[in-house]
């Protein structure tokens, strides 16, 4: 159990620079649209709108990481706190693999397989 | 705490202003988003392997049954992971808000779990199948 502050970020330079954070949490979200991507390539092996539908997603992934935080003003005209705008984007990326997940188990359970589609 | 306010605890509106305290300090903050995501792509690689195995992998001989056994608890995973994800995020988002103690996290022991699971059942799968 560590004791979050300021004082204990470590020490390594790069964990005390927010801005490196920052392009790494970046990055982190362009991996996450590129596994949606991926997740919907291979379901649009099995079925087509299904994976239409989650290949669309990829992108929308992919700009809610490019969401600049600072830029979305929040009430009074001072931007959000990070937390909530964070909360916003994290809470749909929940939502979007909670769906996906039910299209994949219809279609597990309901479809036509397709053995050997990879070869 | 009833069920409906343990889920209204969760949606992003009531995040920020039930945890009290102060903003964290960033870097805090996109670390724990980072594994967030970490999290998230690792219910998506669930996901596609469920999808894979029910609907890409040539049925077991003998056993009719063997994909979807190893398939849809794999997806099923996949869609608990994701919302066992978001409610840490928010525990650990309220925690580093306090500035109290991160608290434990029981995802590794659910994915480790379910991961023995299911090599169990593709063990006993696979013997069936090389059996018939």
């Amino acid at each position: 159990m560590t004791t979050p502050g300021p004082d204990r970020a470590g020490d390594d330079p790069e964990e005390r620079d927010a801005g490196l954070a920052r392009e790494r949490t970046s990055l982190s979200w362009t991996r996450t649209a590129i596994a949606f991507a991926a997740l919907g390539g291979t379901v649009l092996k099995v079925n087509l709108a299904t994976g239409l539908i989650i290949l669309a997603i990829a992108p929308v992934i992919w700009q809610l990481g490019r969401v600049s935080r600072g830029a979305i003003p929040g009430a009074e005209g001072r931007p959000p706190a990070m937390t909530e705008v964070s909360a916003t984007r994290l809470f749909l990326i929940t939502v979007s693999i909670v769906g996906v997940a039910l299209l994949c188990l219809v279609i597990a359970i309901l479809g036509r397989s397709a053995p050997g589609a990879l070869r | 705490m009833s069920w409906s306010s343990r889920l209204a605890a969760l949606l992003p509106s009531t995040v920020d202003r039930d945890a009290g305290g102060t903003e964290p300090d960033p870097r805090f903050t996109f670390a724990n988003e980072r594994t967030f995501l970490a999290w998230s792509r690792t219910a998506l690689a669930l996901v596609v392997a469920g999808l894979g195995i029910v609907q890409l992998l040539p049925p077991f001989p003998g056993v009719p049954a063997g994909r979807h056994l190893l398939g849809v608890p794999l997806i099923a995973l996949g869609a608990v992971l994701a919302v066992a994800a978001y409610t840490e995020w928010v525990r650990n988002q309220r925690a580093l808000r306090r500035g109290e103690p991160m608290p434990a996290s029981v995802m590794p022991w659910i994915l480790a779990a379910t991961i023995t699971g299911i090599a169990i059942i593709a063990a006993v799968v696979l013997l069936l199948s090389a059996l018939r």
